[in-house]
Parts: structure tokens; C-alpha cells; sequence
């Protein structure tokens, strides 16, 4: 490498470094804050400064050493206690922090940036940011001050050695094992075809097979980034919203640790900060207003992350307000969409909708200019989705869900006029074996599906490639719409690795990628969204046709089975809770084993899902208790945790527990298969029941 | 004298560069693409990677195409495209400049040999934005 190639590397790797170095300096400084000037902290702020100083020297950019010396300087003086981390200070390190962000690019282009290095030094060499004219330290609970909780991710994010590799190589990795795959497949098919021979029956193929499946999962993995990474955004949002609007805000972060794939992190981060942002600015009320509520002065916005299934689930909640429905409704109307004869949890879904001007209430934060509208199209991209609740005067909460990776997706596989397809599990709700009876409301045809009523059209005439058949029903849930869609057949269940449609293909609404099977043909996987919206536009010219020579199907027996979810965290408990309501359960929820059993002892309820880890009373202890009580003894105990090892999974079996399934393997599927199992096959029914249009989902 | 791969479509023949022509692929296996635009015939599979097969004449707005025996796949910078053809391409050099070309895409008419071809530019015929307009 010559001379200058050596340069245009360190350049380079001095862009790699400061970025890292750069993010986690905010983080330290929001730290700094929290911890009022802590030692340790301040002398790992002092130590991030002086090493970028020092590599920016080494490359020759002058400008960004000065910067970085000024906050040098700063920092020193509150190292020998002349100055204090004021929220003013680390305002002025913070922008500092962004300004050399923009500077370095700018820099290592070979722009000229002196001026703007010397704007950045003079702005921290002010009295006031300097922080040389003393501020009385404010309380913890005071306002513009965000206290915050963050649960460190287990083990750490970094761990071990690391390089690093360009993104596109990844790709390109995952990109030549999935043809590595297709061309197993295909010799597989080859050898059958050619010589009569079962590819299962040749050991050295099976092993093939085997490595190649490690190796797509490995590779897929290597793509994962853990969820902390788009943390310090999220912190320095909140702050700096709560400081200019002069609220005490709280963030509560947990699941840093969950992985999922970098593209769908990218995608997803947007969105997330438009969701704080409007938590902390629309959600939380200003201190006074929260006392005089009754409220802690300081607002709580939650931001919780967790995997589950092949599902990443965040959630964005806060204790504030809650959406005023009636005013969503009134905007509504006003955009032309009458909500009339639309319960208030399907009405609160028009926050979502484009053009609904909500500026002054719910939808936007002043000054960013984008809506919720705009939330969902960037969640949808990802073949991700929010769902939304709220209380008034309780606050809001948003679950975003999104795949955790975008290049294999478990799909459904059904068959509809002679072509297979495959829908997104995630969209799936349930399915409906042929033999459904078909009703008919305001001339549209509908099914019953427990006790709901959702609209039905043969997936065949939606796609426009043939004539309903006499088969099983799908459930699909596109973002604010439930139809049921009959099939052909389904034909199971399986992971679709999806392949790239290039850019050549227009855009077209109802397809959501594509995949070549073992066979060399071309599996059509749908989107949800697209396949809901067309059923709606399709006006059924004879409906479905009703399937001829089976008996309608009675309702399944009524039996509203209780079932108590005990969890310490928050959105466990909402997430279990969801699952189990929309599948027609009765759900109570508990804190802890203590709470639990004064639960019980008021009313027994079928069944206890718990968690292990809880304070008071642990998931064990609850479970021997239940098991100590003659009257509770034959109650159904369900233990959901995240310890998996064999010593936990025997002491809960010990303890009495009926089932032990593991948090971080279990899905939803597998959670209602364990409480349909234990309960006796009681169908879970009584889910509220929706308009013919289907309602949220 | 530019070398060129000369495309069956219908009664005309159109010519391309031969060096964005990667393969002639015959009897295609489609999956049509439900509620598509017109000029997408379907996704075929070129070597396990999935290709849009595309209405060479929906292209050129000469209407839809009867058949598509054959698939010439064109290499562009936004990826592999499927040109449909109603018969074999053939090689040729495309001789002199015999007139202009009206259609999107269509660079001039030359002659090739005893045929008259019209020279299209990939580029422009399959830009992202513009395989989708002529719906």
C-alpha cells in the first residue's frame, strides 16, 4: 500500500472510531447528568474526549483536535470540582458532541472547517455553557431533569474480540448461502430424478444438508445487532425534549440486549423516536398538571424490547394523558372519515391514517413535520406493525412488532386456483377448516370466527387468478383490518428464505417477496396489508360461494376461561395478556407471587401463568404455595421464564408446576397450545366481538 | 458496426447491445404476479435468482404479446430483467442508421443483414421508474 493509500486507511478507520466514540460520549454525558458529575463517569468522559483528540491528530484534522481539546478543558475543570455538570454543561458537551459529528465527514472530505471548529470551541468557551457561573444543582424530580433507569444488557453488548466488516459483505454472504441452498436442492432433485435415489438415504448429502442449514442460521446471526444500538438516540430525544418543554421525564429501558437484523433496526429506529418524541411531547403532562392529576410529578415513558417467537416486540408506553378518542373522532370527521357506529379502540386506529391532521394532539411532534401515518408505512416496509391502546388520564402505549429478520419469514402455505402462496405467520391469526358456514351481512359475505364476525372472500378472485373453491379459511390481520380469505388448502407451515426482487420490478401491493423452491419454481409470498385492502375494493359479485355437502359447524362450547398472568415486567404481562384476550381468554395480572395469591384466595380462576424471578414471592414459591392449598391444588400452573437451564426446569417441575416453557423459545402459538392443552381442550372463546369490517388488530 | 442480439417481437424486431444480453432462456417457467402492472408477464427463475419476465411489446406500447416462447435476460445496473420474445434471437451487426424511433426506449431504426431492427437502450427502457407506466 502506498503512501497515500495508507493515509486514506487511517482516515478511514479514524471516521469508524470517532463515530463509536462520538456515540458513546453522548452516552456518558447523558450519564454524567443523571449521575450529577459522578467521578468514575466523568473520568470515562474525560478519557473518550482525550482519545479522539489524540486520533484526529494523528490523521491531521486539526479542527476536530480543537474541539475535542476545549471539551478537554471542560472536563478538567469539573474533575478539580471548579465547575459543575449542570444540565446548561452538558447541554453545550452535547452539542459540541453533534457538531463534531457533522465536522468530521466534512473534514475528512477535505473541507475547509475551520470556522465552523472555531464556532464549536467559542460556544464552549462561553461563561454560561462553560459552566463557570455556578447553577444551584437541581433535584432529581425536577423539571427538564430525565432521571433515568437503564437495565444494563446482560453480559455486556460488546464481549469478546470484534472486527469490523462491511454491511454489503454480509449481505453478500447471506446472498451465496441461500444459493449454496437453492443448489443443494436442486442436486438433491437432480439425483432423484436422474438416478431413482432418495436424498435423505445418502449420509454425506443429510450432512450437507445439515452444515448448510448452521450455516444460513450463523449467517443470518452475524447480521443481528443487539437493540442498545438505537438506545442513545432514544436517550438523547427524551432529554432533550423534556428540557426544551421543561418536563421531568423518566426512561425506562429494557431488552437492550435483544437482537434482531441491523436492516430492520434501521427501519425501525425512526419510527421509535417519533414515538417517544410524541410521548414526551403529546403524552406526559407538565409537572403541575400531573400533581394536580394526583400523578408524580415526574412522567414515565417506558421502552420495552423483547423476542418473541421470530418476532421482535417493542414497546413504547408512557403514564400520561392518554389519547382524547373523542377528539381523534372530530379530526377524523373533519379529514372526511366518519367514524360513526366505530367503537373507541377501533377509532383510535385513525391516528394512523394519512392526512388526519393532528398536529395540536396526538399524532406529531412540532417541528418534525411527520405523522403516524408515516410510523406505520416505515413499520409496514418491514412487514412490521404498531397496535395501539389507551386510558384516559392513564396514558398510551404503542406495540411496534417486527420480524427480527427480513430475509427468512415464517409463512403459512396455502393453495388457491392451483397456485401456492404463502402468508406471513405474523399475519396469520387462525384458520378455519372447510366446512365454515358463510352468513351474509349488508350484502357482503362474512364467517363467524368464535365470536367474531369478520368479512370472507375467496383469496382466488382477490388475486384475480381464478373461482372460490370449497376449502379451509385464513384469518389474516393487516394493521387495522381482520378478513378471512378461503383457500384451496394449507398446506403447513414452514420458514421461507426470501430472496432480493431487485429494483426492476414495479411495486406491486399485494406481493411481499418471493422464493425459490426446492423445485426451481417461484413461491408468491403476500402482504397482509395489500391482500386486505384489495378484498375490501372487491366488491363480491356472488359472494363466496357456501362449500355444498358439509353440515354448517356448530359454535364451539362457551367456557370463558380465567386465566391469572403473574410478571414483574410490565410489557410481559401486557404481551401475555394480549396474546391470551385476543385468543378469548379472561386475563388477570399480578406483579408478583404475593399479589398472586391474594388473587386467588379472592377468586381461583382455570389457570396461572408465572414468571420465576419476581420480588416477594418467586414463581417457585408461588407455585408450592398454590400447591400447599387444598382449594387451589388442582389449578394449572404454567411456568413462562427466561431461565432455561435443566436445574431451574426441575425445580419448577418439583414445585408443582404443570408446564415449563421457556420465554425466550416459546411463541404464541406455543403458549395457547399449552393453556388449550392444560385447560382441557377448553376452546378459549368470549373475544370481544368486532364490526363486520373486522376490528384492530 | 455494433454487434447486436436481435429480438422477435411479434412482426417487428428490436436489437440490443450484445453486451447486456446475459442469456437466452426458452420456455420460461412463470409465476404470474397477481394484480401486476401489464408489462410484468411474471417472476421466472434465472439460475436461482428470481427475474421479472417483462412484456417486451406492453414495453414499447404495441400492445400485450400472444406468447412468450423465449426470454432474453439483459443485464442492467438495477439488476437482471427477462425481455419477452415471440421467437429465437439472433446475432447480428446492425448496419447503417435507416431512421429515428419514436418509442420510449428506442434509440433509431438500422438495418441488420435483410432485417430492420430498432435499437433499444436498456437503460432507458428498464428504468425502475418507467417498467410500470405503460400500464
Amino acid at each position: 500500500m502506498d503512501v497515500t493509500g495508507q493515509e486514506e486507511r487511517f482516515r478511514q478507520l479514524f471516521a469508524e472510531e470517532a463515530e463509536g466514540r462520538l456515540a458513546t460520549l453522548s452516552e456518558l454525558l447523558l450519564e454524567l447528568e443523571a449521575a450529577s458529575g459522578d467521578a468514575e463517569v466523568l473520568a470515562s468522559v474525560f478519557r473518550e474526549a482525550h482519545t479522539l483528540k489524540g486520533s484526529a491528530a494523528v490523521v491531521g484534522l486539526g479542527e476536530v483536535g480543537r474541539v475535542a481539546h476545549a471539551m478537554e478543558e471542560i472536563l478538567d475543570g469539573l474533575r478539580r470540582g471548579e465547575r459543575a455538570a449542570t444540565p446548561t454543561l452538558v447541554d453545550a458537551l452535547l452539542r459540541a458532541v453533534d457538531g463534531m459529528r457533522e465536522l468530521i465527514p466534512a473534514a475528512l472530505g477535505g473541507d475547509d472547517r475551520a470556522a465552523e471548529a472555531d464556532r464549536l470551541v467559542a460556544a464552549l468557551q462561553e461563561p454560561s455553557a462553560a459552566g463557570t457561573t455556578p447553577e444551584p444543582p437541581e433535584p432529581a424530580s425536577e423539571a427538564g431533569r430525565p432521571a433515568e433507569t437503564i437495565a444494563a444488557p446482560a453480559g455486556g453488548i460488546r464481549g469478546g474480540e470484534t472486527i469490523r466488516v462491511p454491511v454489503e459483505r454480509l449481505d453478500e454472504l447471506v446472498r451465496l448461502v441461500g444459493e449454496a441452498a437453492a443448489a443443494y436442492l436442486r442436486v438433491g432433485r437432480l439425483m432423484a430424478e436422474r438416478l431413482g435415489l432418495d436424498p435423505a438415504g445418502v449420509p454425506e448429502l443429510r450432512e450437507l444438508s445439515r452444515v448448510l442449514g448452521d450455516l444460513q442460521q450463523r449467517t443470518l446471526r452475524a447480521r443481528m445487532v443487539p437493540f442498545a444500538t438505537i438506545v442513545e438516540p432514544l436517550r438523547r430525544a427524551t432529554r432533550d425534549l423534556a428540557r426544551s418543554l421543561g418536563k421531568a421525564v423518566e426512561l425506562d429501558l429494557r431488552g437492550q440486549e435483544t437482537e434482531l437484523d441491523r436492516g430492520v433496526l434501521e427501519q425501525v429506529t425512526d419510527p421509535l423516536l417519533h414515538l417517544v418524541r410524541n410521548a414526551v411531547d403529546h403524552g406526559l403532562e407538565a409537572p403541575a398538571e400531573r400533581e394536580a392529576a394526583g400523578k408524580p410529578p415526574t412522567g414515565t415513558v417506558r421502552v420495552h424490547a423483547m423476542q418473541l417467537g421470530s418476532e421482535v416486540v417493542v414497546t413504547v408506553a408512557d403514564d400520561g394523558r392518554g389519547i382524547d378518542v373523542g377528539r381523534v373522532r372530530e379530526q377524523a370527521r373533519k379529514a372526511g372519515d366518519d367514524l360513526e357506529g366505530v367503537d373507541d379502540d377501533e377509532a383510535l386506529y385513525a391516528i394512523f391514517r394519512s392526512g388526519l391532521s393532528t398536529a395540536s394532539s396526538v399524532s406529531q411532534v412540532s417541528g418534525r413535520g411527520v405523522g403516524l401515518d408515516v410510523v406505520r408505512a416505515s413499520l409496514e416496509a418491514v412487514r412490521g406493525q404498531v397496535e395501539v391502546r389507551t386510558e384516559p388520564g392513564g396514558g398510551s402505549e404503542f406495540r411496534v412488532s417486527v420480524p427480527i429478520s427480513m430475509a427468512v419469514l415464517p409463512c403459512l402455505l396455502v393453495e388457491a386456483a392451483g397456485q401456492r402462496y404463502g402468508i406471513p405467520m405474523h399475519s396469520v391469526l387462525t384458520t378455519e377448516a372447510a366446512g365454515w358456514t358463510e352468513a351474509s351481512v349488508e350484502g357482503r359475505p362474512v364467517i363467524r370466527v368464535r365470536d367474531q364476525v369478520l368479512p370472507v372472500s375467496s383469496l382466488a378472485a382477490t388475486l384475480g387468478t381464478g373461482e372460490a373453491a370449497a376449502g379451509p379459511a385464513v384469518v389474516v390481520a393487516s394493521l387495522t383490518r381482520r378478513h378471512a380469505f378461503q383457500v384451496d388448502a394449507l398446506l403447513g407451515q414452514r420458514e421461507v428464505v426470501l430472496k432480493d426482487l431487485g429494483r426492476l420490478l414495479p411495486r406491486v401491493d399485494l406481493l411481499g417477496g418471493a422464493s425459490v423452491e426446492p423445485d426451481g419454481a417461484i413461491l408468491l409470498v403476500l402482504d397482509a396489508s395489500g391482500l386486505v385492502e384489495r378484498a375490501r375494493r372487491t366488491v363480491p359479485v356472488a359472494g363466496v360461494p357456501v362449500p355444498s355437502g358439509t353440515p354448517a359447524r356448530q359454535a364451539p362450547p362457551v367456557a370463558h376461561a380465567s386465566i391469572l398472568v403473574v410478571d414483574d415486567a410490565p410489557v410481559v404481562r401486557e404481551l401475555e395478556r394480549s396474546i391470551l384476550e385476543r385468543a378469548g381468554y379472561q386475563v388477570r395480572t399480578a406483579a408478583d407471587g404475593q399479589e398472586a395469591l391474594a388473587m386467588l384466595a379472592a377468586a381461583p380462576g382455570d389457570l396461572v401463568i408465572t414468571d420465576v424471578d419476581m420480588p416477594r414471592c418467586n414463581g417457585f414459591e408461588l407455585t408450592s404455595a398454590i400447591r400447599a392449598e387444598p382449594e387451589l391444588a388442582g389449578l394449572p400452573v404454567v411456568i413462562l421464564t427466561s431461565k432455561a437451564d435443566d436445574a431451574d426446569h426441575r425445580r419448577g417441575l418439583d414445585a408443582g408446576a404443570d408446564a415449563y416453557v421457556v420465554k425466550s423459545a416459546f411463541d404464541e402459538q406455543a403458549l395457547l397450545d399449552v393453556v388449550a392443552r392444560l385447560l382441557g381442550g377448553a376452546a378459549a372463546v368470549g373475544a370481544p366481538s368486532t364490526s363486520a369490517d373486522g376490528g384492530p388488530r | 458496426m455494433t454487434r447486436a442480439v436481435l429480438l422477435p417481437v411479434e412482426r417487428d424486431w428490436f436489437a440490443l447491445p450484445m453486451h447486456t444480453l446475459q442469456e437466452v432462456v426458452a420456455e420460461p417457467m412463470v409465476t404470474p404476479v397477481p394484480a401486476a402492472p401489464a408489462t410484468v408477464r411474471g417472476l421466472f427463475n434465472v439460475r436461482g435468482q428470481i427475474v421479472p419476465l417483462l412484456d417486451t411489446a406492453v414495453l414499447l406500447g404495441l400492445g400485450r404479446m400472444s406468447a412468450v416462447p423465449f426470454a432474453a435476460v439483459v443485464q442492467t445496473a438495477d439488476g437482471l430483467a427477462g425481455l419477452a420474445t415471440t421467437g429465437v434471437p439472433e446475432s447480428a451487426e446492425l448496419g447503417r442508421r435507416i431512421g429515428p424511433a419514436d418509442s420510449r426506449g428506442a434509440v433509431a431504426t438500422y438495418a441488420a443483414g435483410d432485417r430492420i431492427a430498432t435499437l433499444l437502450d436498456p437503460a432507458v427502457l428498464l428504468a425502475p421508474n418507467g417498467a410500470g407506466a405503460a400500464t
